[in-house]
């Protein structure tokens, strides 16, 4: 009973995004970061942890929320009974429909969201109403941030937060969802792997991430005579000339 | 990279640099979203008319400007090497019509984009021409190269002191046994 049951939901849920991808062109493939070939691209999703984590806050919201509607409208029935078995249909529809569709919206969102990462820069999209790409060059990242709650410490997920320079919004995972100048990887399992891969990318680059350009960056070289070789031949030097003054 | 939805002849090739008018649709676009308004059509529709009609793209080999506006004119001017954020973003209406907005940003301090393009087919495309011009993906993959010729020329200039030097012993040694011989 088990697998068949989950083999219905699985086929009604492949159905919807199907319906998704030819109705609402929602794109069924991961976003595409032009790179050279030797390049190496890493896709992520979030992590099974992030989806644990969503479905815990899910139930818990869905028990508040639904054991006082309930409540409300056995009230009802209580004290006005004709009216409470009037909107039967009304209530069962307010206390369900909501929670089926929360249900799917977090599938969906767990499906649609791709983190790209090569080894020049990263794209991040997410959205299934709105859709939203986000591509940043390591050359222009500023700083990076892992965010942790601790019911998300619980699931061993973590919230990867880059920031380019520039202002606007706060320091918080929602303002870098909404922010110009931020990339959110939200829901990461390895997230000081990331961290640490994205680091090691950024300090490759040597610009302030504020537009300079390399060539003028080239500083003029300077030969130091301070090498045992360099310090050998000035001591014979000071010596010949030492020589040749004392002839004089 | 498969053909954006809403292009219609997919021989033609798209090239930026030819881009100049927005895509009719984003009229209809315009159209809609004043629509969702309800009896504020008028008010919304009219300056969104003003800009589809005064809207012009320039794209140059340093920059990108944008300027539209019949009373109140606007001119943004990017450089690509400042671009430092793309962002695309496509709700299912724009979906639906082949559009898209492509939202560059560079590192001022405000919290809206500095450009947003509308009314763009092929933004899939216009973006990955950003994404090649925009800082830190020229130029860097000169960055080891560059690193070496820098060692590189260190160590000539080292070399070239220190031959300097022993020929200036050599000159001096030369003069002392001159000297000596008198």
């Amino acid at each position: 009973m088990e697998p068949a049951r989950e083999r219905t939901t699985a086929w009604l849920y492949k159905g919807l995004w199907a319906a998704l991808v030819k109705w609402f062109r929602v794109p069924a493939t991961p976003p595409e970061l032009p790179h050279g070939p030797a390049e190496h691209v890493e896709r992520l999703q979030l992590s099974r942890g992030w989806l644990d984590y969503v479905k815990f806050k899910f139930w818990v919201a869905l028990f508040v929320v639904d054991v006082l509607l309930i409540a409300a409208w056995f009230c009802l029935i209580w004290f006005v009974p004709w009216l409470g078995i009037l909107i039967t249909p009304l209530a069962l529809a307010v206390i369900v429909v909501p929670d089926v569709l929360a249900y799917i919206a977090i599938h969906l969102r767990y499906d649609s969201t791709w983190y790209v990462l090569s080894d020049r820069a990263m794209r991040l999209r997410r959205g299934i109403w709105f859709l939203r790409e986000t591509t940043i060059s390591y050359d222009n990242i500023q700083n990076v941030r892992v965010l942790q709650g601790p019911l998300e410490r619980h699931f061993g997920i973590s919230n990867v937060i880059v920031e380019t320079a520039g202002g606007g919004g706060g320091t918080g995972k929602e303002a870098a969802m909404m922010s110009m100048h931020m990339g959110l990887l939200e829901g990461v399992s390895d997230a000081q792997g990331v961290r640490d891969r994205i680091l090691e990318r950024v300090q490759q680059c040597r610009g302030a991430g504020l537009g300079e350009r390399r060539d003028r960056m080239r500083e003029p070289v300077q030969a130091t005579l301070a090498s045992p070789a360099a310090v050998l031949l000035l001591e014979e030097i000071a010596e010949a000339a030492q020589k040749l003054r004392q002839q004089i | 990279m498969d053909p954006t939805p809403g292009n219609r002849d997919g021989t033609r090739r798209f090239d930026p640099r030819n881009l100049e008018r927005p895509d009719p649709s984003l009229l209809k676009y315009y159209g809609l979203v004043s629509l969702m308004s309800g009896p504020m059509f008028p008010f919304v529709f009219i300056p969104l008319y003003c800009k589809f009609v005064t809207l012009r793209y320039r794209i140059e080999d340093e920059g990108i400007a944008m300027s539209y506006g019949v009373l109140f004119r606007r001119e943004v001017y990017l450089t690509y090497q400042r671009i430092q954020d793309i962002h695309l973003t496509r709700n299912f209406v724009q979906r639906w019509m082949g559009l898209a907005t492509l939202a560059i940003q560079t590192a001022s301090g405000s919290a809206m984009p500095e450009m947003s393009i509308e009314g763009i087919q092929e933004a899939d495309q216009l973006r990955d021409f950003l994404y090649a011009k925009m800082r830190g993906v020229r130029g860097d993959s000169a960055l080891g190269e560059d690193a070496a010729s820098r060692v590189g020329v260190q160590v000539d200039a080292e070399q070239r002191a220190l031959q300097l030097l022993a020929e200036i012993r050599d000159a001096l040694r030369q003069c002392a046994a001159a000297k000596e011989q008198n």
